[in-house]
């Protein structure tokens, strides 16, 4: 269920280091069926100018944190509703990437399927040099059937 | 490129391997991606796309129909209707403003003969140009 601390919100998350892997990079790629060799190709890569095998654009979703602190999520059911991401510089394989997420804003509205929190979740990721690969926002929306299934 | 070209409609589906695949990509193993039991308990007509797949899939066919080397700067999208697997799909993109070192487009993946599913907007820069 749905585990909320308001007085939590903005506050940003212990810092998390996520190390971008080559294998990581070519399932994704290879899920999206993406073609172009400077995901799965070293050298491909290196022959365009990056340092490594480059993360497709939407592998930033790999990385966010989706918890966030104040916010505990229900394991099954969660919807997405938005999602937005601005790009700094390329995410490469051995990149160690550092994450934090916070909550932005929570809402709820009772519609016809009833009644629903509408969070949005905000997330920065910075590389080994300090440049900025990412910022993101999801909204999330948590519906009462989903928020009251037990034991999920 | 100028204000008012449209890319697509680039078709195609999403079948039950490809949300396995990305469920294990992405490390998202939201079971209402997998079970149809469990899907239809939380009130879904069965198990449904992840809208990062569906997001993925809609830059995916876009940015293949630009200059090799173009940049995804900004991309934003709202999920709008569910989309399962095995429906005919259509991916779309219209120019709003472009010159030559960048572009925003309006992107949409709809359902055929249905609703958008899931619109967006997208800033690209071009190969070439000085951020």
């Amino acid at each position: 269920m749905l585990k909320l601390d308001e007085s939590l919100l903005g506050q940003r998350s212990e810092p998390v280091v996520r190390e971008v892997e080559r294998g990581a990079i070519r399932k994704f790629a290879a899920a999206l069926g993406l073609d172009d060799p400077i995901h799965t190709a070293v050298e491909a890569a290196r022959a365009r100018g990056y340092r490594d095998l480059v993360a497709p654009p939407t592998f930033a979703v790999t990385l966010l944190p989706f918890e966030a602190p104040g916010l505990r999520l229900p394991k099954a059911g969660v919807l997405h509703g938005e999602q937005e991401f601005e790009w700094g510089a390329a995410i490469c394989a051995g990149d160690r990437l550092t994450v934090t997420g916070w909550v932005e804003d929570v809402k709820t509205r009772s519609g016809a399927g009833g009644k629903m929190h509408i969070i949005s979740v905000a997330s920065e990721a910075v590389n080994q040099d300090g440049e900025r690969v990412f910022r993101a926002k999801a909204v999330l929306i948590v519906t009462e059937e989903v928020e009251h299934a037990v034991g999920r | 490129m100028q204000s008012g070209d449209e890319l697509g409609p680039f078709r195609f589906q999403v079948t039950r391997e490809q949300l396995v695949r990305y469920a294990g990509a992405s490390d998202d193993y939201n079971p209402i991606h997998y079970d149809d039991a469990l899907a239809q308990s939380l009130g879904l007509p069965g198990i449904i796309v992840h809208g990062m797949l569906n997001m993925g899939l809609i830059a995916r066919y876009v940015m293949a129909a630009l200059p090799e080397g173009t940049q995804l700067e900004q991309y934003g999208v709202r999920f709008r209707q569910m989309v399962q697997p095995g429906q005919d799909l259509m991916v779309t993109a219209r120019v709003r403003e472009a010159d030559a070192a960048a572009a925003r487009l309006d992107v949409q993946l709809a359902v055929e003969g249905g609703k958008p599913a899931v619109m967006g907007k997208m800033t690209v820069r071009f190969p070439g140009a000085l951020g």
